[in-house]
C-alpha cells in the first residue's frame, strides 16, 4: 500500500505543450467510448462491409479457386466496379451510426453538471475542446470509412496493375475526400446537436430526425414547386451528389454541384454557429 | 520527455510568499459589462495578501471578478495582471497558473474522482504518470479515502466540494480562485474545508483569492480583504496588520443616554463612533486606559451601563464599507 503525506506542495516539474493539451480529452474518451463491450462488438461489425470488399476483390483475382463453386467466378470477376460503387454507402450508414452513437455523451457529460467551467479554466481554450471532441469521431469513423476504402483500392491497384491505378485513381481521391466531408458534415452536426440538446437519448433522436424530415421536406417542396429546389434541404440527397460526383457517377440532385455544397456548408456552419452560442464556461444571464 | 517543457524556471520566477515577487492581483480600471449591465464599474487595486478574502452581498460582483480573472468574461475597460502576467497579453498562462474551485456543481457524474481530478491535472499539463501521483496526493490531502474510486456524481455534497477543490489544486497552481467553497457544507465540513484553505496558504507557494459572503469563513482564514460592493471596491483591509495592531477598542453605553458624552470623548482624543442613543465604540490612544473613560463619565454625573472592550471585527469593517457611498447609485 502506497503511505501518502498529507500535506500540500506546489508542482515543478515538467509541464506538457499546450498546443496538445486537447488531446487529452480524445484520449480519455476514447477510452470511456470502448470501455462498452455493445459498442466494441457494433464497431466490429461496422468493418465487416470493407472486410468483405477486400475478400471480394482477392477473389475477383484469384477466379481459378472459384470456378469449382460453379458461376461464381464470372460473378467475382465483375465485382470491383460494383464494389467500388457500393462500397461508400456501406461504410457511411455504420460510420453515422457510430457517430450518432458516440457523440451525444461528448459533450452531455461535460455541459451536464458545468465541468466544461473547469475543463475551460485550464490553458484550452473553446476551439481546442471542440477539435478534442472532434478528435474521437474522426478517429473512429477513419478505420471505418476511408482508411478501409483506401486499403481496398491499393488491394485492386496491386492485383489490377499500373493501368488499372492510373485509370481509376479519381476512385481512390473520392473515397478519401468524400468520407472526409462525410466525417466534417456528421461531426458538427452530432456536436451541434448534442451542445444544443445536453440530454444524450434525446439528442440521437434529435440527430435521425435532421436527416429524415430535411428529407422529406426536401421531397415536399420538390413536389410543391415541381423542381429540384427541395434538394438544397435535402441533407442526405446533397452528400449523396457531393460523393457520387467525385466519383464520376450521376448524382440523384438535379441541382448543380455548388448548390449541393452549399448545403453541406451551411449545416456546417450553422453547426459551429450552435457550438460557439452553446459552449460557454459559463452561460451570460441577460 | 522531450515533448515536455521545464516550467522550474517559470515556478521560481512567481512563487508566492517571496519579495521580489510580483502583486498576486492588480487591477486597473477594470470594468466588466454583461448582459447590457455595469457589473463590475472601473475596479482599482492592488492585492499583495496571500490569502485574501473577496467580500460583498448577493450581487457585489464577486464571482464575475472570479470568471473575469479566469478569462470568461472581456473586460470592457481596464486590466488585470495575476502575479504580473496580464489577462490582456497573456490569459493563457494566466488560466494555467491558477487553479478555479467554481461556486457551482463542475463535474463528470459519470467519471470517478481519480479519473475526473487525473484528466483535469493533465488538461493543465502535467505529463500521464504525474497526473495519476498528484491526483492521489491532491485526494488525500482534501481526505478522500477509497470511496475516489467511485462515481463522482455519487458523493454528497461534501465530497463534490472535496472534488472540486482537488481538482484545482492538482496542478500545484499559483493562485487559488476558490468561490464560495463552503456553499452547501455542514458546519464539521465547512470547517474541514477552512483548516484545508489554511493548510494550502501556510505552505506559502499558492496565492490565495477566497470569495464568499460568509464573514466568518473570511475572517478565519484571510489576511487580507478586498470588499465588493455594486462592482465597486467599497474596501480593502490588511486583516493582519489589524489583527497585530496594539488599537484597543470599547464598547460603552452610559446611563441615562448621553449623546454628549461622545463629543467629551473626542476631547480626551478618543475616536469615538456613535452607535446609537449614549451607545459609542470608542478606540482609546495609546495614552489613556480605561480609568479616563470612567473618570469623564464621573464628570458628567452619568453612570456606564456597559463597558466591554472589544476589537474591530470583519463585520464592523464590513458594515462600515456597506454604509459608505462607495458603490453605484
Amino acid at each position: 500500500m502506497v503511505v501518502r503525506d498529507r500535506g500540500w506542495r506546489a508542482w515543478d516539474g515538467p509541464v506538457t505543450p499546450t498546443s496538445r493539451r486537447f488531446l487529452v480529452l480524445t484520449r480519455f474518451a476514447l477510452k470511456d467510448v470502448f470501455e462498452s463491450r455493445v459498442f466494441l462488438a457494433f464497431y466490429i461489425l461496422c468493418l465487416l462491409p470493407s472486410a468483405a470488399a477486400v475478400l471480394a476483390i482477392y477473389f475477383s483475382h484469384n477466379t481459378q479457386f472459384l470456378e469449382q463453386f460453379g458461376g461464381l467466378d464470372s460473378w467475382f470477376a465483375k465485382a470491383p466496379d460494383w464494389i467500388f460503387l457500393h462500397l461508400f454507402g456501406w461504410q457511411a450508414m455504420p460510420a453515422f451510426l457510430v457517430a450518432v452513437i458516440v457523440t451525444p455523451p461528448l459533450i452531455a457529460a461535460d455541459v451536464g453538471n458545468n465541468a466544461l467551467g473547469v475543463i475551460l479554466a485550464r490553458a484550452i481554450s473553446r476551439r481546442e475542446y471542440v477539435l478534442g471532441k472532434a478528435a474521437v469521431v474522426f478517429l473512429l469513423l477513419s478505420p471505418i470509412t476511408w482508411i478501409p476504402g483506401l486499403l481496398t483500392f491499393s488491394l485492386q491497384a496491386l492485383l489490377g496493375g499500373g493501368q488499372w491505378t492510373i485509370d481509376n485513381i479519381r476512385i481512390a481521391v473520392a473515397f478519401f475526400v468524400g468520407h472526409l466531408v462525410w466525417i466534417v458534415v456528421v461531426t458538427t452536426l452530432c456536436l451541434a446537436v448534442s451542445a444544443w440538446i445536453r440530454l444524450a437519448a434525446f439528442s440521437r433522436g434529435a440527430l435521425l430526425a435532421i436527416f429524415i424530415i430535411s428529407a422529406v421536406v426536401g421531397r415536399l417542396v420538390n413536389g410543391v414547386t415541381r423542381s429540384s429546389i427541395g434538394d438544397l434541404l435535402h441533407l442526405s440527397r446533397a452528400i449523396e451528389s457531393v460523393v457520387l460526383r467525385f466519383f464520376g457517377a450521376v448524382p440523384p440532385s438535379a441541382l448543380p454541384s455548388p448548390a449541393n455544397w452549399l448545403t453541406l456548408a451551411a449545416v456546417v456552419l450553422g453547426g459551429l454557429w450552435v457550438l460557439n452560442i452553446k459552449l460557454r464556461a459559463v452561460q451570460e444571464i441577460r | 520527455m522531450q515533448a515536455l517543457t521545464n516550467s522550474t524556471n517559470f515556478q521560481s520566477q512567481v512563487g508566492v510568499g517571496s519579495r521580489s515577487t510580483p502583486p498576486l492581483l492588480e487591477i486597473q480600471g477594470l470594468s466588466v459589462r454583461l448582459g447590457g449591465r455595469t457589473i463590475l464599474d472601473r475596479l482599482d487595486t492592488t492585492v499583495t495578501g496571500r490569502i485574501v478574502g473577496l467580500l460583498g452581498p448577493n450581487g457585489a460582483g464577486k464571482t464575475t471578478l472570479v470568471r473575469t480573472l479566469m478569462g470568461f468574461f472581456p473586460p470592457a475597460a481596464g486590466n488585470a495582471s495575476v502575479l504580473g502576467r496580464s489577462l490582456a497579453t497573456d490569459s493563457r498562462t494566466v488560466c494555467s497558473i491558477i487553479g478555479y474551485m467554481p461556486e457551482d456543481d463542475a463535474y463528470i457524474s459519470g467519471m470517478s474522482a481519480v479519473r475526473f481530478v487525473r484528466m483535469m491535472g493533465e488538461l493543465s499539463g502535467l505529463p500521464p504518470d504525474a497526473a495519476l501521483e498528484r491526483t492521489h496526493d491532491a485526494l488525500t490531502f482534501v481526505g478522500m479515502g477509497e470511496s475516489r474510486y467511485r462515481k463522482v456524481g455519487s458523493f454528497s455534497t461534501g465530497m463534490k466540494q472535496m472534488v472540486k477543490l482537488a481538482q484545482a489544486l492538482v496542478h500545484g497552481p499559483q493562485l487559488l480562485l476558490l468561490d464560495e467553497p463552503t456553499n452547501g457544507l455542514d458546519p464539521v465540513a465547512r470547517h474541514r474545508m477552512l483548516d484545508l484553505i489554511m493548510d494550502i496558504g501556510r505552505e506559502g507557494q499558492t496565492g490565495i483569492l477566497l470569495s464568499s459572503h460568509l464573514l466568518g469563513d473570511v475572517e478565519a482564514v484571510c489576511d487580507e480583504v478586498m470588499i465588493l460592493k455594486d462592482g465597486r471596491l467599497a474596501g480593502q483591509v490588511d486583516l493582519a496588520s489589524e489583527h497585530q495592531s496594539a488599537r484597543v477598542f470599547v464598547d460603552l453605553e452610559t446611563l441615562p443616554p448621553s449623546p454628549q458624552f461622545g463629543r467629551t470623548l473626542e476631547r480626551l482624543g478618543c475616536s469615538v463612533d456613535v452607535r446609537g442613543d449614549g451607545r459609542f465604540r470608542v478606540e482609546l490612544p495609546a495614552h489613556l486606559d480605561v480609568r479616563s473613560i470612567f473618570a469623564a463619565a464621573a464628570d458628567e454625573d452619568l453612570a456606564l451601563r456597559r463597558l466591554e472592550r472589544t476589537r474591530d471585527s470583519l463585520q464592523d469593517i464590513f458594515l462600515r464599507a456597506m454604509e459608505g457611498d462607495h458603490g453605484r447609485s
